[in-house]
Order: C-alpha cells, then structure tokens, then sequence
C-alpha cells in the first residue's frame, strides 16, 4: 500500500495527530502554547516579563543536563545519578569555596567541581562499558551512594557563606540575561555541533539504534558510552555552577528527585528509551513544558494543593509519551 | 563428581553463607550486645517489609524484569489505610481497599509493560513518580496517626514468640518456595527470564505470566505498607520512600542475576539477612546512617561486577 492511499483512507484528524506525535517538538509546542494561552486567561500576570524569567532561569539547569542525558538514552543506557550527583558537587563546590572550610580560589574550584563530575561519570560509563553492569543498576547505586558521600562532605550542617566570586554565576547578568541562560544556550549549540556535525554524534545515534550492526562496522561501542556518561557528569557540573550559587545555601539536599525530572523532560521531549532516537528541540521543548507546570499549577489558581500533584503529573507525562511512541508504531505499521 | 563439588562451592548461597557467617563473627567481636536475641528480635522488626516485597522481586528479576514502583505503591497504599480511616471507615475495610489499590498498582505496570512491549524499568520508573506524586496530591503530605491498638498490634505486637509481619513473611516465603518447586509456575519463570522469546513460541502465556508477578508484587508491597503503617502508627506519602533500592540489592546480592534466569528465592532471603545486619549493624556501632546509604549503594554495584566473575568461573568450572 502506498503513501497516498494510506493518506485518503485515514481521518484528517487522525493524520494530524499522527503528525505532532511523530514530530514531537512541533506537537509539544502547541500544547505548551495552548497551556500558555490557557493560564493567561485565568491569571494575565503569568505572561510578566519577571515570570518568564524566572521559569528560563528554573529551566536552564534542567536543560543543560537533558543535553548530555539525551544522549545517555539515545546511546541506549539509562543515567539516574544525576540528581544525587548533584547533590554532592554542590557540596564538593560549597566546601571548597567556603571561607570556613577550604577557602580556595573560586576559579580552582570551578575547575576541580567539573573534573569530580566527569570523574563520576567515566566511572559510570566504566561499570557500563567495560566492567558490563546494566547502567539501570550502576546508576541506582550511584543515586544512593553519592546521597551518603554528599552527607559525608557536608559533615552534617549547611554550609552558608559562599564568596561573592561564585554566587556571581548565579546571580549575575550579561547584557540583562542571567549568565545561566547564557551557559545553557551554549551547551544547546555544543550539542547541536557535536549531534549533527562530528562523527561521535553520529555513531552514538547508530549504536544506539542497532547495537550489533554498530559492533559489526567496528564501531568503538564502549568508548563511545564512557564519552557520553563522561559528557553527562560534566554537563551536570555545569548545571551546579551555574544554578547552586543562585542561593546562598548548599544543603544535603539539592538536587533530590532531579533525575526523575530530567528523563521525565527526555522522554517526553520524543527520545526513545530503547535508543538509537531523539532530537534536540523535541527534547528542549520537554524542559520548557515540564519547567513550566509547576509554576502553571500555581498560576491556575486551584489552591495551595495543587502543587502537591506536580510528581504526579511527571509521571503521568513519561507514561503519556511511552503511549504516544507505542500508538504512533502501531500506525506505521498497519 | 568433582565437578559437582566444585559447582556447590561456585553457588552464589555458599559464598553468602560464608560471608554471613564472617560479618556474624566480626560483629561478636566489635560488639557482642548485638547479636542478643532480644536486640536481633527488636532490630527485626526494620526489615520484614523488606523480606516481604523481596518475594515478588526476586521472581521479577528472575524474569529479567525489574519493578522500581515497589516504595511508591506502599506509600500509595499506606495512604489509602490512612485517609480512608480518617474519614471514618472500619479499619479490616481501609486495610482491603490499601491492598486492592496495591493490586490494582501492580497489575497496571504488568498490562503497560505485556501491551506497551516497553522494557519494565522504564514504565516502573513513570509509574514509581506517578504513584508517589498520586500519594502526595491525596495526602497533600501531611501524615495520619491516632490508629486503635488492635491494629499496631499488627506491625508492633508478637505472636508465638515472633513479630507478626514475620509469620506473614513465613507464609509467603512457603507458598511460593511450595509454587516454585518442580512446578510449571516455576520452571516458566525461569524459562522467561532465560530465553523469552523461544518461551513465547513454546507455547507459554508469558504475558500471563508477567501481569500475574507484577500483580503479586503490586500486593506484596501493599501488604508491607499496612503493616509499616501498623508499625508506626502513621501513614503518610513517603512510605517505602527509597525500598525499591534496598530491595533490589538484596536480591541482585542474593544471586539472582539481573539479566534473568538464574538464582533462587533461598539466595535473595539470605541476600536480605546480610543488608539488614549490615544495616542494622552500622546504625547499631557507628550510628552513622549515611554510611549506610555509601555501603547500600556500592554493594548493589559490586555485587552485579562480582556476580558477572562468578558466573564466568562457574563456566570454566563446568
């Protein structure tokens, strides 16, 4: 059966559904601006300049992760550790910038705070890759047992006096837009260069998608999976220096139930969790939506309450999109 | 013969057997107070809802599945005991409905995972958020307490000598040791977890199957929550808050290997002896609770790189 045939014979209506599923960034920015257009109705003051703001600014980190854990599942892994990661080079940071503890250069510490992140995530890729643990299980394990390193660095109280060099990063502004959008920006156009225009970008989509034949064109499958686990635990330092200082506080608990989030974003951005797919605006369009809802729960004026089922509505998002992807395979297929 | 032998040493029992009876040992010598019956039987009472949900999750992974919504379904359900108590209902009906909730929990990730064909770990990750997330927005977090003594007795009070959610435990243990021995429930299981597709094309209902593990496990937590809640005299949404993962690694340290087919309901039992002293025992000498969630998380990753080195001396020795 041909293209036009199947075309005559389906619905309108069903085609174009069909349509925004499969092009999932084109659907979810319809539904973001219905959303949009529904809050702004109910409450005018959501459109404010400072509001939009403020939800850019709860976006960017969350973005800058989704970059690099986009990756992770299109490699065909799963990363979980994220959140707990988090956590811990926050404290790294917080420890070694604070006056009372290691009080060092602020620009030492921005560098060592990367390093552990990319040192955590070459141990992740490692246990993956080349010790051959299911990445399910490793980062399970890391989700927890960072959350207990964290603990450990943070010797059991706050710490509260981070200097000025580093609360600038989260505070500051170049030309009025936060320095954390500005990062976040860049990390989009790093991953768009390293997507579409090198080979690892390229060869991370084909190992992902056919694993053996991948293996069979001599693919290097296990460096490429340490690079994207490497890449994520960098990309997550990232996000920690750009949105930790925003606060004055590190506590033992940033970070918690990020991960979540952040494959809640991926998934529903139209990333397979089987591998081998996924686009970068789809997925942007996922951290706009799901930063967004919180914010539009409060917004919508359905009580104090409301706020209470945002974990709810991420999950029902993630199983939402799981349905989308298994009804739109279905439609191929028939 | 020798060959025999040498497979009997290579079991993953063997090993935790030793290395109970090595922690057992270091532990008299650190501390011997802890290994007075009385402090064992009291320290107990942190871990049967642990042993219970380790049960369906041990036949899970045996299938090569993993359910990671166990922690969510028991708050959700603990929740349900509670608010349908609030609101004034007998207690033996809220302790139904909490059990119906966690069955119909369970049975919903086993019909996403046989129609969705999606891999289990992803849709148990959705439905871990949109439970816990269904607990929090019922509850709007705030706990429930005030329960009658007849029914703390449950999860505080003793009978024949032993903690109540023990004999629950014990029952359990025995129906499935009862359903799984040379019966076709547990051969199917472990055909599943090794080879699903040729299980398909056999002629098993695999899908079956897995909705029916996914159910039981869907009540096995729901079962551990009445009885934390009974436990505690308090029911709130982060019940079971981070159970999935000291489930899994008791099971994964029990032998049961995460890629399916291989290890025994024996092993993951002995698997979660060894989390709960190890656990019990650091809180116990140290009191040093993040400790705890250091070793927890490492041991589940050690325990998988070191099952991978067994089961290739296992080969070699076959």
């Amino acid at each position: 059966m041909t293209d036009t045939t199947t075309a005559n014979t389906t619905p309108p209506l069903k085609r174009a559904l069909i349509f925004l599923l499969s092009h999932r960034a084109a659907g979810l920015f319809l539904f973001i601006l219905l959303l949009l257009g529904i809050v702004s109705v109910v409450n005018p003051a959501f459109l404010e300049v400072q509001n939009l703001k403020d939800i850019a600014v709860q976006a960017a980190p969350v973005c800058i992760i989704s970059c690099g854990l986009m990756l992770v599942l299109v490699s065909g892994e799963i990363d979980i550790s994220v959140g707990s990661m988090m956590g811990l080079l926050a404290a790294c940071m917080g420890a070694m910038v604070s006056e009372s503890r290691g009080h060092l250069p602020p620009g030492t510490a921005i560098v060592l705070t990367l390093g552990i992140g990319v040192v955590i995530g070459l141990l992740n890729g490692w246990l993956v890759a080349y010790a051959g643990v299911p990445s399910i299980i490793v980062t399970l394990g890391m989700l927890t047992a960072l959350r207990g390193v964290t603990e450990i660095v943070m010797g059991g109280s706050w710490i509260t006096d981070l200097p000025d060099g580093i609360r600038f990063l989260g505070t500051g502004a170049f030309m009025g837009v936060p320095i954390s959008l500005w990062t976040a920006l860049g990390v989009i156009l790093i991953s768009l260069w390293l997507i579409h225009r090198t080979a690892i970008g390229r060869r991370i989509y084909a190992i992902g998608s056919n694993p053996h034949a991948a293996y069979l064109a001599g693919l290097p499958i296990r460096p490429l999976k340490l690079f994207v686990f490497a890449w994520t635990g960098l990309l997550t330092g990232v996000a920690t220096l750009v949105s930790v200082p925003q606060l004055s506080v590190v506590d033992s608990g940033i970070g918690v139930g990020l991960e979540l989030l952040v494959v809640t974003c991926v998934v529903v951005g139209g990333t397979a969790v089987s591998g081998g797919l996924g686009n970068l605006s789809g997925v942007l369009c996922g951290v706009i939506l799901m930063t967004m809802i919180s914010t539009v729960l409060i917004f919508m004026k359905l009580g104090e309450n409301a706020t209470y089922w945002s974990r709810a509505i991420q999950g029902l998002f993630i199983l939402g999109a799981i349905i989308a992807d298994h009804w739109i395979s279905r439609q191929r297929k028939s | 013969m020798k060959q025999r032998i040498l497979n009997m040493i290579w079991q993953p029992e063997t090993f935790l057997i030793v290395l109970l009876g090595i922690l057992f040992a270091a532990m008299g010598r650190l501390d011997a107070s802890f290994l007075q019956w009385e402090v064992q039987r009291a320290l107990s009472s942190h871990v049967w809802e642990l042993a219970i949900i380790a049960i369906p999750m041990t036949l899970i992974i045996l299938t090569a599945g993993i359910d990671l919504s166990v922690g969510s379904v028991m708050g959700l359900s603990a929740i349900t005991t509670g608010m349908l108590f609030q609101k004034g209902l007998p207690l033996p009906l809220a302790c139904s409905a909490s059990l119906l909730v966690g069955i119909f929990c369970g049975f919903l990730n086993g019909w996403f995972i046989t129609r969705m064909k999606v891999h289990p770990l992803i849709i148990t990750l959705a439905t871990m958020a949109a439970y816990r997330g269904m607990a929090e927005g019922i509850s709007h977090a705030k706990p429930v307490s005030g329960f009658p003594d007849s029914f703390t007795w449950l999860g505080q009070g003793d009978w024949f000598g032993l903690p109540v959610a023990a004999w629950v435990f014990a029952v359990m243990v025995g129906l499935v040791l009862w359903m799984m021995h040379g019966r076709a429930f547990g051969v199917g299981i472990y055909a599943i977890g090794h080879n699903e597709t040729a299980t398909r094309f056999s002629g098993l209902r695999v899908d079956r199957y897995l909705v029916a593990l996914y159910t039981f496990s869907g009540f096995a937590s729901a079962l551990a929550a009445v009885l934390f809640v009974a436990r505690r005299n308090t029911a709130k949404a982060d019940a079971g808050m981070g159970m999935e993962l000291g489930v899994i690694t008791a099971v994964v340290i029990g032998g049961v290997s995460i890629f399916g087919g291989r290890g025994t309901l024996i092993g993951a039992c002995l698997g979660v002896l060894l989390i709960h002293e190890t656990r019990e025992f650091v809180s116990w000498h140290w009191n040093r609770d993040e400790l705890n969630l250091l070793a927890l998380g490492i041991l589940l990753i050690l325990s998988v790189v070191f099952q991978k080195l067994l089961r290739h001396k296992q080969g070699s020795a076959l």
